[in-house]
């Protein structure tokens, strides 16, 4: 009941947030965001047929008026059809953010995993040789652009200039197979960019803890390597590691595969954003901006909580 | 952790390579005849009134039924009846066309008809499909091929665009009959009864979808769509499809250079042949490649630029390397459609000058630009070098075109260039800045990049060419339109086969925010202009289109042009001649399987 | 606090505190810099680079990068080092002018990202729990949240052709972190003696943010400015190949988007060559930046 409480004033308050996301986007990306109108006139048009496409798509109404349609859209989670395809965008987000998400969770839930492996490594035989071959390998991972492993993942595992035995772009979930074909390079490209900063934070995470006086009180009493992995470092340095994994999800999910998706040409939501971006799609913009920060919002407030549920000396004030 | 990631990839790997070995049927019934077309875009909708480009024509017009079509196999392109009965019956005065349509043809079934059971087609629904255009509320593209031609049609519009509101000029003179009244002759208009904009859509689709016609047609065509999304498309056979044999000799079947193809099996025969036909749209040119070269994909697709020198024995003319020739047919086609450069002479530093020793230096300035451009060098770094370079701006895919035109203005003369300059007193300080409008791919940067590099060598100084990026293609548009670029690099797709459609490029009536985006205007050409619009082709009026063509050479407006060549590369057991141009898709329905040379290919393929 | 003599007794802690605390972090920083071998080797690259960009800038070499006179494709040669793109560039030059696009990016956006992180960062730490703070907290907060890639292109669309669109867009997001951390240590600063001191004896608030608190957080500030440093030059490429980043001019984002056309054709010099500039420049960075935050990491100078 607290926590249900604590919950909805943290919605509350979650309100201005919305609002200032919401209305910065609206400003960038609808207001002086790309014009449609030119895009869905004719080979040979008149000033009249143009006014008539901005007065169809709404262009001709005021700033304030607009605003607030998006607001009552936001309320109502009816974004109305695309402007380019006259597909509904609830149907659009539907069809895509499943791709992204099947895209996407392998690689982010290995990046974190096999981060978070190396960095205990790392930390456990601190200043020694593993940990400075690690961290070193951890700065050429950081210092290598992302363009650059995607392309060159791809001419390495799937062009015939290459092993070729991934397909170059595309995607294919019809079967478990064709779907590992498709995200096996993806998936390493994003795992290989992200290792290098999870590791390095993680072990920064670790290190600090293990030098925690009560660890090192443990170590001197005895307390077995794994018990102290497990229970002194490991459990306290979860606040940390929580809020970076619970703050990564809303923007992996958009951006983190905006590179991903428009470079093997994979239909999810970062593209479909993309190109919507290009062309000034206005619904699915608003779609996707708003339910961005509603989520984004939703993640503090679920990170709170897990807070809670990790160390309930976390008080929900 | 690298030995994890590669132990991961060995075990995908295994375990893929397992599986590719049953991978062989597309995914289909094999007791189907399946034909898998690739293309490099998706259409944004596929609603007849925003077919505006060939992607979406390649759908519309295998959903829907249009009046007249292309003729199958006939180069140059020529039209023949497809729902109309006959061509249209024209009275004396060119004003008035009345056009008979097949009786017993019906819609597919579709909730949007009574009972679910698609209805018959009749003439109402022409009348209606053209009206959708004029109707701000359908977001229609195809308005300017009929504005103020048709009598009474602009009127309908300005009184509210009620579709219950006739229009005297367009109406059915009976269920089967239509009629078409003009304002003044329009020679074009059968052309333009080709186009998926013409198609013919029924009303109450319309009113039950509403903005998803955009994605769901409801048509007459010899296929109806089962599934559509951005990445690809699938039809079935439209059972209902009225029974017409093929005739190739009619189609324009020419033996010596379509024989290879084997079309000649189509004979007598009524299309459509296939069960399935699926169009995936692949923008990415590798995957596309990868697909069609994986013997199980798709089985058509255009050449990506980047392979041509990697497949080509010869340029000219163009055949394949035998290993390629063994296994797929080739066709090599000058597209309908050219790409150019043109000043816009509304900005007074480049074009039309109140100071007439202005203007005179204007064109001088204008010339030499031409004279520095390097045609055949832009041909070879961007078109393989296979693209054909031509003066002015009648392109090699129109009859009225003339191959033997001086070639002054698209051969590059450095010398000849600066000449230019000086004789116009120009020089580094005092040329003005040239700004070149672009969007921002990667290749029409480059477009640009060697642009300012040939500008630089007859002496335009490159920090006086200036590239002004734009996002998108709409935003690009507006700038055109408003005539805010002084610059203007673009391309131009044919919508019919008459150089009318080219002209109009450069009429001044049709000034921005319409297509002469050059804001050219040159009362003899805009007299000759409006005096051909309303003849027949004619050998007379083939001698007006070059004296335009002449003026726009000699009055140094653009920089063009170029016509690209296609590659189209298909499997050899597709039975096809395909074609991608003027409208787009017309081809599909005559397309075939031979399934029992499958199992030959398949086997000299492995 | 009563008993003291505001004016001297306040005063005097304060001017030799401060300057004496200061001069020991940097004295040590600086000495511990030069002692670790992999930061001074990054130094030397990055000099190396610098020196690189401001023959370019001053027109020494590389003024023929936009020439298109060479062969389509040419391979690596006496006459090009590195070979030529598709129009025939010369790509040696062209990755060097790139160092010069690649150091104004980076200069440009680290230095007003800190600049705006520093202050607004300390405005909110020195008026935490005001409104102030509220208002500043809720800017980087909604900036925060919207995904980086897509404000970038709003922005850049926004603001349609400004050739600055790009920095534009990083500046605004890439302050935020560093105004998290300058307004963390403001906080802890706000409340030492000589803040505490320097307010009673009534010395203006702003003159206290300014001359007293930020100059306490400039290492913070430096280390910043060179992450920032590096996160925009790799930015950059991105925004590049995504069509937004650099308008005139060449950078190894442009010759990477280039590229990925060339590659499948076969031709890898464009793809190679600027990724081998532009990792070498990150590189060097990092492994400065890595060591300049060992050196004034204040626990471990006090170890």
């Amino acid at each position: 009941m607290e926590t249900f409480q604590y919950a909805i004033r943290k919605l509350i308050g979650g309100i201005p947030l919305v609002l200032g996301v919401t209305f910065i986007s609206f400003l960038l990306m609808v207001y002086f965001g790309p014009d449609k109108t030119y895009e869905l006139l004719g080979k040979n048009p008149t000033e009249e047929q143009i006014a008539e496409i901005r007065h169809e798509l709404g262009y001709d109404k005021p700033f304030l008026v607009r605003y607030g349609d998006y607001l009552k859209q936001m309320v109502t989670l009816d974004f109305g059809s695309s402007d380019s395809t006259g597909e509904p965008v609830s149907k659009i987000l539907a069809r895509t953010v499943p791709i992204s998400l099947a895209l996407i969770t392998p690689g982010f839930i290995l990046g974190n995993v096999l981060g978070i492996i190396l960095a205990l490594i790392a930390a456990y035989h601190r200043s020694g040789f593993i940990d400075k071959f690690i961290m070193g390998f951890a700065v050429v991972g950081m210092s290598i652009s992302f363009l650059i492993v995607v392309i060159a993942f791809q001419i390495i595992f799937s062009s015939s200039y290459g092993l070729n035995a991934f397909p170059v772009r595309g995607w294919n979930a019809s079967s478990f197979i064709e779907y590992l074909r498709y995200i096996t390079v993806p998936t390493l490209s994003t795992v290989f960019v992200a290792l290098g900063y999870n590791t390095r934070f993680y072990r920064a995470v670790l290190v600090e803890e293990m030098t925690r006086d009560h660890v090192r009180t443990a170590k001197a009493f005895g307390t077995r390597p794994g018990k102290l992995l497990y229970k002194n470092i490991l459990k306290n340095s979860l606040i940390p590691i929580i809020t970076r994994i619970m703050f990564s999800i809303p923007l992996v999910i958009v951006s983190g595969s905006l590179i991903i998706e428009s470079y093997f040409g994979i239909p999810g939501i970062g593209k479909v954003t993309f190109d919507a971006i290009t062309t000034g799609d206005q619904p699915v913009l608003k779609a996707v901006v708003g339910l961005t920060a509603v989520l984004f919002v939703l993640t503090l407030l679920l990170t709170d909580i897990l807070y809670r549920v990790v160390d309930p000396r976390v008080s929900l004030k | 952790m690298r030995k994890l990631a590669w132990s991961l990839v060995v075990i995908v790997a295994v375990a893929v390579a397992g599986c590719a070995q049953e991978q062989k049927s597309n995914g289909y019934d094999p007791s189907l005849k399946v034909y898998r077309h690739a293309m490099d875009q998706a259409p944004s909708s596929i609603d007849p009134v925003q077919a505006s480009n060939v992607y979406a024509n390649h759908v519309v017009l295998n959903a829907y039924d249009t009046l007249y079509a292309f003729k199958y196999l006939a180069r140059p392109y020529e039209v023949k009846p497809n729902l109309a009965v006959d061509f249209p019956e024209i009275s004396e005065d060119l004003l008035t066309y009345r056009i008979k349509i097949k009786e017993g043809v019906h819609f597919i079934d579709d909730p949007a008809f009574p009972g679910g059971v698609g209805r018959e087609v009749v003439a109402e629904d022409f009348v209606y499909s053209i009206k959708r255009h004029f109707d701000p509320k359908m977001r229609g593209q195809g308005a300017w091929l009929w504005q103020g031609r048709i009598v009474d049609l602009d009127e309908w519009k300005a009184r509210g665009a009620d579709y219950d509101d006739p229009v005297e000029g367009l109406r059915a003179a009976d269920r089967y009959t239509i009629e078409i009244r003009l304002n003044k002759p329009y020679p074009q208009l059968t052309f333009t009864l080709t186009m998926g904009y013409a198609a013919l859509v029924p009303r109450e689709a319309v009113e039950k979808y509403g903005l998803e016609m955009s994605s769901r047609p409801v048509g007459s065509g010899p296929f109806k769509v089962v599934s559509y999304d951005t990445s690809k498309i699938v039809f079935r056979k439209n059972e209902k499809f009225r029974q017409e044999p093929v005739d190739i000799w009619y189609e324009g079947y020419n033996p010596e250079t379509q024989g290879f193809s084997g079309v000649e099996a189509i004979q007598g025969r009524s299309p459509p042949f296939l069960d399935i036909l699926e169009i995936d749209f692949i923008a990415e040119s590798a995957a596309r490649w990868n697909s069609f070269t994986k013997d199980n994909e798709v089985q058509y697709t255009g050449v990506p630029n980047e392979q041509v020198d990697n497949i080509l024995l010869s340029k000219h003319p163009v055949t394949l390397k035998p290993e390629y020739a063994e296994k797929y047919f080739m066709y090599a086609g000058v597209e309908a459609g050219f790409v150019f450069q043109a000043f816009n002479l509304d900005f007074p530093e480049f074009g039309y000058n109140e100071d007439p020793e202005r203007a005179r230096r204007n064109k001088l300035l204008r010339c030499a630009v031409i004279k520095g451009f390097d045609w055949a060098k832009r041909n070879e770094s961007f078109y393989s070098d296979i693209g054909v370079v031509f003066p002015g701006i009648i392109p090699p895919a129109v009859p009225e075109y003339d191959p033997d035109l001086p070639r002054w203005s698209v051969e590059r003369d450095v010398d000849e260039a600066r000449q230019l300059l000086a004789e116009g007193g120009w020089n580094a300080d005092n040329l003005p800045e040239l700004v070149y409008g672009t969007t921002s791919s990667v290749t029409s940067r480059q477009f640009f990049e060697q642009f300012r590099g040939w500008m630089k060598k007859i002496g335009y100084p490159s920090e006086k060419v200036k590239i002004k990026q734009f996002a998108t293609f709409g935003d690009i548009s507006k700038a055109w339109k408003n005539s805010t670029l002084p610059f203007v690099a673009k391309g131009w797709g044919l919508d019919f086969p008459d150089a009318e459609n080219t002209l109009q490029l450069f009429y001044g009536p049709n000034g921005s925010p319409g297509s002469n985006d050059a804001n050219y205007r040159n009362p003899e050409y805009d007299r000759l202009y409006e005096e051909t619009s309303v003849m027949l082709p004619s050998p007379e009026r083939t001698a007006l289109y070059q004296t335009m063509n002449k003026m726009v050479i000699d009055d140094c407006v653009a920089i063009t042009g170029l016509s690209r060549t296609r590659i189209m590369l298909w499997h050899k057991d597709v039975i096809a001649i395909p074609d991608r141009e003027i409208v787009g898709g017309f081809f599909l329905k005559y397309v075939d399987v031979d399934r029992t040379g499958k199992a030959d290919a398949g086997g000299s393929g492995t | 606090m009563s008993a003291v003599t505001p004016d001297k007794a306040a005063a005097a802690p304060m001017e030799q505190a401060a300057p004496a605390h200061r001069e020991s972090l940097w004295g040590k920083a600086v000495y511990k810099l030069s002692r670790d071998r992999m930061g001074m080797i990054g130094l030397g690259i990055v000099l190396v680079y610098l020196i690189v960009a401001i023959g370019v800038w001053l027109g020494f070499w590389a003024t023929e990068w936009g020439d298109v006179e060479g062969p389509k494709w040419a391979p690596m040669s006496a006459q090009y080092p590195f070979g030529t793109n598709i129009i025939g560039q010369d790509i040696f030059q062209r990755a060097l002018y790139s160092t010069k696009t690649a150091f104004e990016v980076g200069l440009v956006v680290a230095v007003l990202s800190t600049i705006i992180g520093a202050l607004l960062g300390a405005l909110a730490g020195f008026f935490s729990g005001t409104w102030i703070d509220e208002i500043i907290l809720w800017i980087k907060g909604v900036l925060d949240s919207i995904p980086f890639y897509l404000f970038v292109a709003a922005v850049a669309f926004a603001l349609s052709g400004n050739p600055y669109a790009m920095h534009i867009a990083m500046v605004s997001t890439f302050w935020t972190t560093t105004g998290r951390l300058v307004r963390g240590e403001v906080i802890k600063l706000k409340n030492f003696e000589f803040v505490e001191a320097a307010k009673a004896i009534g010395v203006p608030q702003l003159v206290i943010i300014f001359r007293h608190i930020l100059p306490n957080t400039f290492h913070i500030l430096l280390v910043q400015a060179t992450i920032v440093f590096v996160a925009a030059i790799k930015s950059e490429v991105i925004l590049s190949f995504l069509g937004l980043g650099v308008q005139d001019g060449v950078s190894w984002g442009l010759m990477i988007a280039e590229s990925t056309q060339e590659v499948l054709a076969g031709f890898f010099n464009n793809f190679v060559w600027a990724s081998v500039f532009l990792f070498g420049l990150v590189m060097a960075f990092n492994m400065f930046s890595d060591a300049l935050q060992d050196a004034l990491d204040p626990k471990k100078v006090a170890n």
